[in-house]
């Protein structure tokens, strides 16, 4: 099965857009935001949609107008917000396809250039290095996976029940 | 302000000179405040008005050369192991990992390892860094090392948190993102450190955090203006209050 790749925007730029545009009111037009910001369209553009897949925006027409869900993250302490995105990447296909696959193995864990040909498996056309490290970043900030970079292993974070 | 304020850290009538090949330079004269308990205070002020080096005075590491630094009214000699300091570029160890680069200055304070380490976990919690534990600098975004250095800096649990330009090499919405999640911390009670001091460029930076900006002229550097805002928060650019302040600080400035 093919996937959607993750977001190649660290955590603390979504948070910055999203509270910046509850400060607003919650709406702003795309690119009045841009030049208020100095950022290129485009990458505003990309900070926008990582917003998105992680449902704490919409983009109606040229508008991009903050969902319930980011009022909710931006209220939150500064744990809970990890919380709060956990539960949505672990909903996240790809995220469940990885944790899978980490599962069926005995340690759950692998090396990197194992996790490497299974990334180039699951997201056939994005560069596997850039994936990656996209991974290894979202794994650490919700805990899901963790990455030790001595040993180039790539490992199954530690299951909350809840 | 409260009318009971303790007074943190003063300094009474501070010069700092420094020998230089052409002969001595005046970088700070005769600059005298006080900064209360629980107070925010930015500092503002041209490149090389002697921001970073007034810091320097108020955590010990550099002697004024006339005049005094009172901590909690007591002469300050030597190093105050009761401040930590927050740095521009983070000021990380690229061969330690997260954990180890936060320990670090736990180290020159407690030799009770299980003491370290339970701190060390303690902050990681509270900046949002669970999960990079065993990262390296160089995996990580500007905005997570900068987590880092907070970390670092409040698990001495210092009463008195002195940041030089925090947020100036992050891009604009991951200082955002640092500058609020900041303001939870300073306003948290479950901390320690409840008096900030921050050197910043950023005319509305100090806007949106301070209690109080302190202005500073160049050459030698003096202070130039004081203003005290009385603006709730969060604070907002859009509100025409905080635009006045803009001017204000500007006028100063000039
Ligand atoms: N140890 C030192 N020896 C000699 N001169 C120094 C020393 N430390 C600072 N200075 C000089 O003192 C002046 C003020 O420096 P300082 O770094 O405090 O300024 P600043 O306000 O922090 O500037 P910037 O905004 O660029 O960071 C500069 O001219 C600098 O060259
Ligand atoms: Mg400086």
């Amino acid at each position: 099965m093919k996937h959607a790749a993750l977001p190649e925007i660290g955590i603390s730029q979504i948070l910055g857009l999203v509270e910046l545009l509850v400060g607003k009111g919650g709406r702003e037009d795309i690119y009045k935001l841009a030049g208020e910001l100095s950022m290129e369209l485009g990458e505003t553009l990309t900070v926008i949609k990582a917003a998105e897949m992680l449902g704490l925006v919409h983009t109606p027409g040229g508008d991009v107008v903050v969902e319930d869900f980011g009022n909710k993250v931006v209220d939150a302490s500064i744990t809970d917000r990890k919380d709060l995105i956990r539960e949505k990447l672990e909903h996240f296909p790809l995220f469940k396809a990885i944790r899978d696959y980490l599962s069926s193995q005995e340690e759950t864990e692998v090396t990197r250039e194992e996790m490497l040909e299974k990334l180039a498996e699951l997201i056939p056309n994005e560069d596997a290095e850039a994936s990656f490290s996209s991974i290894v970043n979202w794994g650490r900030y919700s805990e899901l996976f963790g990455y030790n970079d001595d040993s180039q292993t790539f490992y199954l974070g530690e299951s909350r029940a809840e | 302000m409260i009318p009971e304020a303790h007074t943190l850290i003063e300094l009474q009538h501070v010069t700092r000179r420094f020998m230089l090949p052409q002969g001595e330079v005046t970088v700070i004269e005769n600059i005298s405040f006080k900064a209360m308990e629980g107070e925010f205070i930015s500092i503002v002020g041209p490149s090389g008005a002697g921001k970073s080096t007034l810091l320097r005075m108020m955590n010990g590491l550099l002697p004024p050369s006339e005049g005094a630094v009172l901590y909690n009214g007591r002469e300050q000699r030597g190093i105050n192991l009761d401040t930590a300091m927050v740095f521009q570029n983070f000021g990380l160890l690229p061969w330690l990992t997260v954990s180890q680069n936060i320990e670090l200055g736990l180290e020159a304070r407690s030799k009770d390892v299980v003491y370290r380490r339970s701190q060390v976990n303690r902050y990681i919690t509270k900046v949002g860094l669970e999960g990079y534990e065993e990262a390296y600098p160089r995996e990580l975004s500007g905005g997570m090392k900068q987590r880092v250095g907070l970390a670092r800096a409040l698990a001495v649990e210092p009463s008195l948190l002195l940041m030089d330009e925090p947020f100036s090499s992050l891009d604009v919405l991951t200082s955002i993102n640092l500058r609020n999640e900041l303001l939870d911390i300073w306003s948290d009670r479950e901390n320690v450190v409840n008096t900030m001091i921050m050197v910043t460029h950023n005319i509305e930076e100090a806007i949106e955090l301070s209690d109080r900006i302190l202005i500073l002229s160049n050459r030698p550097g003096k202070i130039a203006g004081e203003l005290r805002i009385d603006l709730p928060r969060p604070r907002r650019k859009r509100d025409p209050l905080f635009s006045e302040y803009v001017d204000r600080v500007f006028s100063l400035l000039a």
